[in-house]
C-alpha cells in the first residue's frame, strides 16, 4: 500500500497550488529595482551624490562673499542667483545638502535603532512596557515643532539641537511599531517550536522574532526619513536648527522668504532638492509597502 | 428526461499562472439531485463553483459553458449576476464563524436576505424567518431571531448560514466544504440536515468537499476532480463499489478506517501490564484552567486527568473541540501552565526543575504542530530549520549537524536537495514531514504531535501517518498523537483516551476502545464518523436521525 501511496504523492508537487509555492517569493529589496522603487532611489541617489560631490561641483565655497554680486538673479555664473551677502546660493545648497544628508541618513537610523531595541525589550518582558509605553505616550502628546522648541530653550538652537528632535521623536515611533509586529510574530508557532526545542528568550528573539518584524519597520524607515528632511526644514525656518554661516536646505529656504520681494528666485533650488529628496524617499517606503502587501 | 438543472460543459478557468486552475471540467446536476465534486488541494473544484455562482477572484479568466435551467451564466455581467446569485443559487461556505455578521441579529441577517431580492418585508419577512428557522430545525426560531451569532453554536451558526441561504427559494445550493469546521457529532446533524432539505424543498445540492465519509452519506452523483480535469464521474454507490479510475481507487484507499465490527485481528489486552519500567509521560490528576480566578471566571480545560504512556508506546488523545486534548498534549511539553496535579516526563517533574536539569529534560521532549505551514520560520532554508536544535544545544560540530540534517531529511524521506530549499517551495505534506524531521533531530523520548495531519489531503495525510508509524517504530520514541479524527488516531495510536470537556471517558487500547466502546458518548462518537461507504448509510439512515433527537 505503501508504494502506491508514494506514486500518489510524486506528481504532488506538480499541483497548481505547489507550482504557485515554487515560485520564489520576491524580497521586498526586488521592489527597489523597478517603477516606483527605482525612482525613488535615483531621485534619492541624484541629491545625495550632489551633496557628497559638493566640493567638487560648487563653483564656490560656501561662506565666499563674492565682491559686486549682491542678490542678483539666476545667471550663468550664479545659477541659482546670490544672496543678501554676496554668497552664491548655488554653492550653499549643494553644501546645505550635506546637512540634511546627516540628518536622514543618522539622526533617524539611531532614533529607530534606540526605539527598536526598547521595542524588543518591552514586548517580551512585561514590566519594562509599562514604563516605555507611558513614556512614548508622554513624547508623542507633543507636536514635534513644540516639542522641538522646548528642547531647544534647554540646549539652544543648533544642528545637535535638530539631531535630539529626531531622535526623540522616532524613538517612540519604532518603540510602538516594534512592539506590535513583535507581539504578532511572537505567537507565531515557529516561534513556540523554538520555544520547545529549548531555545531561550534572547535566541527566539534574535533568530526568528526580529527578522520576522523587520519588514514594517523598514518601510518606516523610509516614511521618518523624509519626514526628518521636513523638521530639520521646519526648525531651521524657525531658526531653531543649524547656526548661520552653516547652509542646510532648510535654513536655504527661510533665507527665501525673507527675501521674497528683492528676490523670488532664492528659495526655488533648495526647494526642488527638498522635493526631491522627500519624494524619493516616499516612492521607497511606497514601493517598499507595497511590496509586503503582495 | 428533461434537461438537467445546471449543466456545465467544458469549464476552463485560468489566471495569469501558465498552469491553468481548472481545465476542462463539466458536471450536470438534476433538479433534487445532490452531486458531490471531490478532490485533493488543487484540484480546482472550489474555483468550479466560484465560477457557477460568479465569484471569481480578479484576474481569472473562465471559458466554456455554465447554464442554469437553460440561461447561461457565464459572462453575465455583474448585475445580471446578482438577480442570479441569492436567488437561483445560493452558497454556503465553509467557516460559519465567518459567513455571519457578527454585529446583527439572526432576525435581521435573514430579513436583510430576503430584502435583497425584493422580497417580503416587516411582519411577513418575520414570520418567513421564523419559516426559516424552522427548516433548518433550530429550536424556539421565534427567540433566536433576536440572537446574535456569538451566542449559538457552531453547528446552529451553520444552520443559520443555511436558513440564509434557503431565504430566497433557490433552485440550487452550492456548499463548499459545508461541514469541514465541524465537529464530528455537529456534522452528521449537518449532513442529514441537507438530506431532508433536499427531500422536503427539492432543492439541487452541489456538495465540495475532500471527505469520501462525507460523499458516501449525502450525495446522488460523485465528480471526482484532479490538478482541474474530470477524472471519474459516476453515481455514490457504483464509485466506491467499482472505482475505475486509478485515482479515484488511490484516493479511497487512502482514507483511513475505523474498525469494523468484525475486525478482530488486533485484540490487545485492554490495560497496559505495570512494566515497573518508568513511564514516557505520567499525568497525575492534572488539572488546567482557562481565566483568571481574580477576575471571578475559571474555566476548567482540563480536570483532573490521569494518565500514562508506556515508553514507545503512542496513546493517542481523541475529543471534539473543547474537551481539553490540546491543552493535555500542550501540558506534556510544558507549554501551558498547571493548575493541579503533576506531569511526569521519564519519571522527572518538569515543573520542578530549573536551568540545566529542566534543559536536558527539554531536549528529550518534541513538539509536531498542526499547521505546518506556520511552524517552520519563513526565513530558514529546511536545511537551517532541521539543524536549529542542534545549534541551540550546542551539539557537535558543524559537519557533524550538516550530516546529521542529510540524515533526518533522508528518515522522512525527502531529497537531500531539500536542504536549500524554503518552506514556501514545498507543498503542505513535505512540510510536514521537515516538522517531524526537526521533532526528531535531537531523538527525542517523547514526541507530541497536536493534530499533525489535519491540514494534509487524504493521500498525503495515508503517505505522513504511514511515515510517522514507521519511523515510531524505528526509533522507539513514545508519542502523544492528538487528534480529532477517530480514524486517523486508530492507525497509529496503541492507546486512546476519550475525553470530552475535560475529562476522560474511557482510555484503553486502541483496537478495544474503537471496536467495542464502553462508554455512551464513544459510541456516539464513532457513530457520528460518515463511512466511507454508501451502503451503510442506507443502513443507518433513520438510526442517524434518531441520534439527532437525542442530541437534541
Amino acid at each position: 500500500m505503501s508504494e502506491s501511496l508514494l506514486d500518489v504523492a510524486a506528481p504532488e508537487a506538480s499541483d497548481p497550488d505547489d507550482q504557485f509555492d515554487t515560485r520564489r517569493r520576491p524580497g521586498i529589496w526586488t521592489a527597489l529595482g523597478r517603477g516606483k522603487g527605482l525612482a525613488g532611489l535615483i531621485l534619492i541617489g541624484v541629491v545625495v551624490a550632489l551633496g557628497l560631490l559638493a566640493p567638487l561641483l560648487a563653483p564656490h565655497s560656501p561662506t565666499e562673499q563674492i565682491p559686486g554680486a549682491n542678490l542678483v538673479g539666476p545667471s550663468g555664473a550664479h545659477w541659482f542667483g546670490t544672496d543678501e551677502v554676496n554668497r552664491d546660493i548655488l554653492s550653499r545648497t549643494l553644501y546645505g545638502i550635506r546637512t540634511d544628508l546627516l540628518v536622514v541618513f543618522l539622526a533617524v537610523p539611531i532614533g529607530a535603532a534606540i526605539g527598536i531595541l526598547v521595542g524588543l525589550v518591552s514586548s517580551w518582558w512585561s514590566f519594562t512596557d509599562v514604563i516605555a509605553q507611558r513614556v512614548f505616550d508622554l513624547v508623542l502628546a507633543f507636536p514635534t515643532l513644540i516639542l522641538a522648541i522646548a528642547l531647544t530653550a534647554f540646549v539652544g538652537p543648533g544642528l545637535r539641537t535638530v539631531f535630539f528632535v529626531i531622535v526623540a521623536v522616532e524613538l517612540p515611533v519604532f518603540g510602538r511599531l516594534t512592539r506590535t509586529s513583535v507581539r504578532t510574530v511572537r505567537e507565531m508557532p515557529y516561534v513556540e517550536a523554538a520555544h520547545v526545542i529549548g531555545a531561550g528568550s534572547l535566541w527566539q528573539l534574535r533568530r526568528h522574532v526580529l527578522p520576522n518584524s523587520l519588514e514594517p519597520l523598514l518601510v518606516q524607515l523610509a516614511v521618518s526619513m523624509s519626514v526628518a528632511v521636513f523638521i530639520e526644514g521646519a526648525m531651521s525656518f524657525l531658526g531653531l536648527g543649524v547656526r548661520p554661516p552653516q547652509p542646510s536646505l532648510g535654513s536655504l529656504i527661510r533665507d527665501g522668504v525673507r527675501n521674497m520681494y528683492d528676490a523670488p528666485y532664492f528659495a526655488v533650488g533648495p526647494l526642488a532638492l527638498v522635493v526631491a529628496l522627500v519624494l524619493g524617499l516616499l516612492l521607497v517606503s511606497q514601493a517598499l509597502a507595497e511590496a509586503r502587501r503582495r | 428526461m428533461s434537461t438537467p438543472l445546471l449543466e456545465v460543459t467544458d469549464l476552463a478557468i485560468s489566471f495569469s499562472h501558465p498552469r491553468p486552475a481548472v481545465r476542462s471540467v463539466s458536471v450536470t446536476v438534476d433538479r433534487g439531485e445532490v452531486v458531490a465534486l471531490v478532490g485533493e488541494s488543487g484540484s480546482g473544484k472550489s474555483m468550479t463553483a466560484r465560477a457557477i455562482i460568479g465569484l471569481l477572484p480578479d484576474g481569472a479568466r473562465a471559458t466554456g459553458s455554465v447554464r442554469l435551467g437553460g440561461d447561461e451564466l457565464l459572462g453575465l455581467g455583474e448585475k445580471a449576476y446578482t438577480a442570479v446569485r441569492g436567488r437561483r443559487v445560493a452558497m454556503v461556505f465553509q467557516e460559519p464563524q465567518t459567513a455571519l455578521n457578527p454585529v446583527r441579529t439572526i432576525g435581521w441577517q435573514i430579513a436583510e436576505a430576503l430584502r435583497a431580492h425584493g422580497g417580503v418585508r416587516g411582519k411577513a419577512a418575520r414570520a418567513r424567518a421564523v419559516e426559516l428557522l424552522t427548516e433548518v430545525e433550530i429550536p424556539d426560531p421565534e427567540e433566536r431571531l433576536g440572537w446574535y451569532p456569538h451566542q449559538l453554536s457552531g453547528g446552529q451558526k451553520q444552520r443559520v448560514v443555511l436558513a440564509l441561504a434557503l431565504a430566497n427559494e433557490p433552485e440550487l445550493l452550492l456548499a463548499d466544504e459545508p461541514t469541514t469546521a465541524l465537529d464530528v457529532t455537529v456534522q452528521a446533524e449537518i449532513l442529514a440536515l441537507l438530506r431532508r432539505i433536499r427531500d422536503r424543498t427539492g432543492t439541487s445540492i452541489l456538495i465540495i468537499t475532500h471527505n469520501m465519509g462525507v460523499v458516501a452519506h449525502l450525495a446522488d452523483r460523485v465528480v471526482v476532480l484532479r490538478q482541474g480535469d474530470v477524472v471519474e464521474a459516476a453515481g455514490t454507490r457504483e464509485l466506491f463499489a467499482h472505482p475505475q479510475h486509478a485515482y479515484t481507487r488511490q484516493l479511497l484507499a487512502a482514507v483511513p478506517r475505523l474498525p469494523e465490527a468484525d475486525d478482530g485481528v488486533r485484540v490487545l489486552a485492554d490495560a497496559p501490564a505495570p512494566t515497573g519500567e518508568v513511564a514516557a509521560l505520567e499525568y497525575d490528576d492534572v488539572s488546567v484552567h482557562y481565566g483568571s480566578r481574580m477576575r471571578g471566571r475559571v474555566l476548567p480545560a482540563v480536570d483532573g486527568v490521569t494518565l500514562r504512556l508506556e515508553r514507545g508506546q503512542v496513546l493517542g488523545l481523541v475529543g471534539e473541540s473543547g474537551s481539553g486534548k490540546t491543552t493535555l498534549g500542550r501540558l506534556a511539553a510544558g507549554l501551558v501552565p498547571l493548575a493541579g496535579g503533576r506531569v511526569r516526563v521519564g519519571g522527572e517533574d518538569l515543573a520542578g526543575l530549573r536551568g540545566r536539569r529542566r534543559a536536558d529534560l527539554r531536549r528529550r521532549l518534541a513538539f509536531v504542530h498542526q499547521d505546518p505551514e506556520a511552524s517552520l520560520d519563513p526565513r530558514f532554508s529546511i536545511g537551517e530549520a532541521i539543524r536549529e536544535p542542534l545549534d541551540v544545544h550546542g551539539v557537535g560540530s558543524r559537519a557533524a549537524r550538516d550530516q546529521r540534517v542529510a540524515e533526518l531529511l533522508d528518515a522522512v524521506r525527502l531529497p537531500a536537495s531539500f536542504t536549500k530549499r524554503r518552506p514556501r517551495e514545498l507543498s503542505g505534506g513535505q512540510r510536514q514531514r521537515v516538522a517531524l524531521a526537526r521533532a526528531l533531530t535531537l531523538d527525542p523520548q517523547l514526541l507530541v504531535a497536536d493534530e499533525p495531519t489535519s491540514a494534509l489531503d487524504v493521500s498525503v495525510q495515508a503517505e505522513v501517518l504511514e511515515l510517522f508509524a514507521d519511523l515510531q517504530q524505528r526509533l522507539g520514541f513514545a508519542c502523544v498523537f492528538i487528534s480529532h479524527d477517530l480514524a486517523v488516531v486508530n492507525t497509529v495510536a496503541d492507546h486512546v483516551a476519550v475525553l470530552r470537556a475535560g475529562k476522560v471517558v474511557e482510555h484503553g487500547a486502541a483496537a478495544r476502545v474503537f471496536g467495542d466502546p464502553a462508554h455512551e458518548y464513544t459510541r456516539r462518537l464513532l457513530d457520528a464518523v460518515p463511512v466511507p461507504d454508501p451502503t451503510v448509510r442506507d443502513a443507518t439512515g433513520p438510526a442517524l436521525h434518531e441520534q439527532r433527537e437525542q442530541i437534541a
